[in-house]
């Protein structure tokens, strides 16, 4: 027993060492979503143009697509706008959730609707607009049940409303091709099997 | 040329380890004299074929060579020439050369200074220095060549150095923490040695010590400047921010800080052996664990190197090869040990037991809360993080009882102490400690149960009781001044360290209560109050530098009296070849607080961002470091430890009941 003890040391740091190994070859950036394969989390936002109206998660069902998660204080977000628009034109539902950024108001800031509206319209029209609508996560809780980090993020929601893929950073013409397409064509096939 | 000449001299060096760990180890197995006495010629020639290898590529920095590759991606021609120098362990390659050229003269200093030690130890000792050297010098040379070039193509000017890098920092802390991370090699082929001797008596432990001293003392200021260089580079006031990296460092430094306390019970009573020896090899294991988490690309942190697969194939295999053989060198040799020793509950061994339980749950803490996201996610659990708040309610809890004990230990005697003859004493320092602390927070005027209470009752305990004991010792020489002389200058660095400890453990506490921050938008001669403090900002004007532009501002700082303070000078500098914003925040420090800005975007209607921070006793925490090492360089200079072998291992009897 006492000679065995000896032992532990050597067993520890072998069990440590498989592990490095292993991790050695998977990318410690990549995360899984918390979301994925659940439910879209329940939510009622106003239209980011229109805010008399507002979107609840069950009017999101029955076809897939993409919820793209963005803001024009981005710069990211605005590079990926005009292939996204050449997405739509390929028939692509896309659908805006608006970042708004926090506001301070020690630094004299105030949440201002129109000048938003004025801001992202404008923004569209300079660089293409791949939206269907935008939803206006005005407090970010949506965001925030998505487990978004940063934008632009985007997820991508089958026809029942069931979160299947959250993609971190830009979509642009290899992380689409290589990553988002397969899957949402697999999932867009599936779209007529499941009403 | 001249980084031609360098590859070529790292390429000797490599030669040179391979004599150096085949001859003098042939030599201490087959009892031949001759090959155990090119032990110290071949790790002094090794030293000055790495120091060659390093000027060389320094003189390729200063001389802005751009057709070497390391040159051109981490250095430029307006770089000043200190940054230059700098810049030449600013990268991978580079680093791994510092850390090589380190290694190698630990190597020489132990040929050097190992006169007393018998001439087979020498031996040994330097042949397992040479092969961690091989691995070393190795990877560089074949992995990671800081020489290559980039002929016939090469850029006209360089991308410049990482401006995060062009900081006073960068000259000391990595050398400081290289000197640490690589010194535990020296424990370790000290306890390898022991092993393959197979005699474990407190010779080993009495030699190893002064070693293991400097290794901790460098590892000490090499966080404690990192911590300081974050915190005044990074622009938001933070010191320690629980990064895989930080962690790195921090786990051989807390192993570290275990084996000395242990080695004192090795060389004093000739127990804890085992324990000992596991201590030495981890201390170094976790070092080289830790360059494997920080060029593997394993972990994300904000130190890492770029991330190179291959490169970790290779250090994984080194990891393998010495930590696991050493770790079955090991349990083959160690379950022939056995201690002879008898203490009783209440004893000096089972303080710095005690002592070792917390330092290594503190280890396991941190290495768990490190490494538990990739055990997670490789299991297949998915990935998850852990962040500060873990961290920092672990170590308030193991703080406690460690800080208690810490109070307590240096009282206690070795083998049996009575409790009686203490009560006395060890009740006065708690209500001198109770005094101390209450009294500081109604100074500020805020009685409360809170942490800065805890820290000042545990800092004022820990220091209290150090100073006192110290008295204590000294009188007992007859008189204090005679006693002042006869106490060994281990004790004095051991009561200097103490203090260093409490001071930490105040400064943390009260830093992190009392801190106050404030983000404003400031126009030239607005005025904002924070914590008793007038902040006006006076003017904003641009900035010119050798390699960056940018803003700077001039903030004045009064009282509550309106007396003036300080004027405070907050950058934002603008890296033109990097194309990175760097915030030089401004500083204002004294003993009880730091007052802190630095300067944000600009603002419509000519105003500025501009962020504020008060923060009490920060310099507390960076003065227990250096309290720490201090102390670490006191203790290196006991006498003691300058004794030859055999009449050293005689020890007074007096010393063992003192010491």
């Amino acid at each position: 027993m006492r000679k065995l003890m000896f032992y532990m040391p050597l067993a520890l740091f072998l069990a440590l060492a498989l592990f490095l190994l292993s991790g050695l070859f998977s990318n410690p950036m990549e995360r899984e979503s918390v979301t994925t394969d659940k439910p879209l989390p329940a939510f009622d936002l106003p239209d980011l143009m229109n805010p008399a109206k507002r979107w609840q998660p069950q009017q999101l069902h029955g076809e897939t697509f993409l919820l793209n998660v963005w803001g024009t204080w981005c710069p990211t977000c605005n590079a990926e706008l005009s292939y996204m628009t050449e997405l739509r034109q390929q028939g692509v539902k896309i659908i805006g959730l608006y970042y708004v950024l926090p506001t301070d108001p020690v630094l004299g800031e105030r949440f201002d609707l129109a000048e938003l509206q004025a801001d992202v319209s404008n923004k569209l029209q300079q660089r293409g607009n791949p939206y269907q609508f935008n939803i206006l996560d005005f407090d970010r809780s949506l965001a925030l049940d998505l487990g978004v980090s940063g934008a632009p993020e985007t997820f991508i929601i089958d026809s029942t409303g069931i979160v299947r893929a959250h993609h971190i950073g830009d979509i642009n013409p290899q992380v689409w091709r290589s990553k988002l397409a397969p899957l949402y064509q697999q999932w867009r096939q599936q779209d007529g099997a499941q009403p | 040329m001249i980084a031609e000449y360098g590859q070529l001299a790292l390429t000797f060096a490599l030669a040179l380890s391979f004599l150096l760990a085949a001859v003098p180890l042939y030599g201490s197995f087959s009892g031949n004299q001759r090959a155990l006495l090119q032990a110290k010629p071949l790790a002094i020639g090794l030293f000055i074929f790495c120091l060659l290898a390093k000027l060389a590529l320094v003189h390729a920095f200063l001389n802005s060579d751009f057709t070497v590759i390391n040159v051109a991606t981490n250095s430029s021609s307006i770089l000043p020439w200190y940054y230059q120098i700098t810049a030449s362990f600013g990268s991978h390659e580079g680093s791994m050369l510092l850390w090589i050229l380190m290694l190698a003269g630990w190597t020489a200093l132990v040929a050097i200074f190992s006169k007393g030690l018998p001439l087979l130890m020498q031996g040994r000792i330097l042949g397992v220095l040479g092969l961690i050297n091989i691995g070393f010098i190795a990877f560089s040379l074949f992995m990671s060549n800081p020489f290559a070039r980039s002929l016939p193509f090469y850029p006209v000017e360089g991308m410049d150095l990482n401006p995060l890098l062009q900081d006073f920092g960068m000259i000391i802390h990595p050398p400081l923490l290289y000197m640490g991370y690589v010194g535990f090699a020296v424990s370790f082929a000290f306890a390898i040695a022991a092993l393959i001797g197979g005699k474990f008596d407190s010779t080993w432990a009495r030699w190893a010590r002064p070693w293991t001293l400097a290794a901790w003392l460098f590892l000490t200021l090499g966080i404690m400047f990192g911590s300081w260089w974050a915190y005044h580079e990074l622009g938001w006031g933070g010191w320690w921010f629980w990064d895989p990296v930080e962690n790195a460092s921090f786990l051989p430094w807390l192993v570290g800080t275990a084996l000395l306390h242990s080695l004192a019970v090795t060389e004093k009573r000739g127990t804890f052996k085992s324990w000992t020896v596991l201590l030495a090899l981890s201390a170094f294991s976790l070092s080289l664990v830790g360059a494997f988490l920080v060029r593997s690309g394993v972990l994300v942190s904000v130190h890492s190197f770029a991330a190179d697969p291959d490169r970790g194939i290779f250090l994984l295999v080194f990891l393998l090869l010495v930590i696991g053989s050493s770790l079955a060198l090991y349990a083959s040799r160690m379950n022939s040990v056995r201690s002879q020793a008898r203490y009783q509950l209440f004893s000096r061994e089972v303080m710095l037991w005690g002592n070792n339980v917390f330092l290594l749950t503190a280890t396991l803490v941190v290495f768990l809360g490190t490494l538990f996201p990739l055990f997670h996610k490789e299991l297949g659990l998915g990935t998850i993080s852990i962040g500060e708040p873990f961290f920092n309610q672990m170590f308030y809890y193991l703080t406690i009882p460690f800080a208690l004990l810490l109070g307590l230990g240096p009282w206690v005697r070795w083998k049996q102490q009575p409790v009686k003859p203490l009560l006395g004493p060890l009740s006065l320092i708690a209500i001198a400690s109770l005094v101390l602390a209450l009294g500081t927070l109604s100074a500020m005027q805020s009685v409360q149960a809170n942490l800065a209470l805890m820290g000042l009752l545990l800092g004022a305990w820990v220091g209290v009781s150090a100073l006192y004991e110290l008295y204590q010792r000294m009188s007992q020489f007859g008189s204090v001044s005679k006693g002042a002389f006869k106490l060994h200058a281990s004790h004095y660095g051991m009561t200097i360290a103490h203090i260093g400890f409490a001071v930490l453990v105040v400064g943390v506490a009260m830093t992190k209560t009392y801190s106050v921050e404030l983000d404003v938008r400031m126009q030239v001669n607005d005025s904002i109050s924070l914590a008793g403090y007038q902040f006006t900002l006076l003017e904003v004007y641009p900035l010119e530098g050798a390699n960056y532009g940018g803003e700077a501002a001039e903030i004045a700082v009064h009282d509550k009296n309106g007396e003036f303070v300080s004027q405070l000078h907050a950058e934002k500098r603008f890296y033109t070849i990097q194309r990175t914003v760097m915030t030089e925040s401004a500083v204002h420090a004294r003993l009880s607080r730091d007052l802190y800005v630095s300067l944000g975007e600009a603002l419509p209607d000519n105003a500025w961002a501009l962020r504020l921070y008060v923060k009490p006793f920060v310099r507390w925490i960076w003065l227990g470091g250096l309290l720490m090492a201090l102390g670490a360089l006191v203790a290196l200079l006991d006498k003691r430890y300058r004794r030859s072998g055999p009449a050293a291992s005689a020890a007074k009897p007096a010393e063992t009941a003192n010491a």
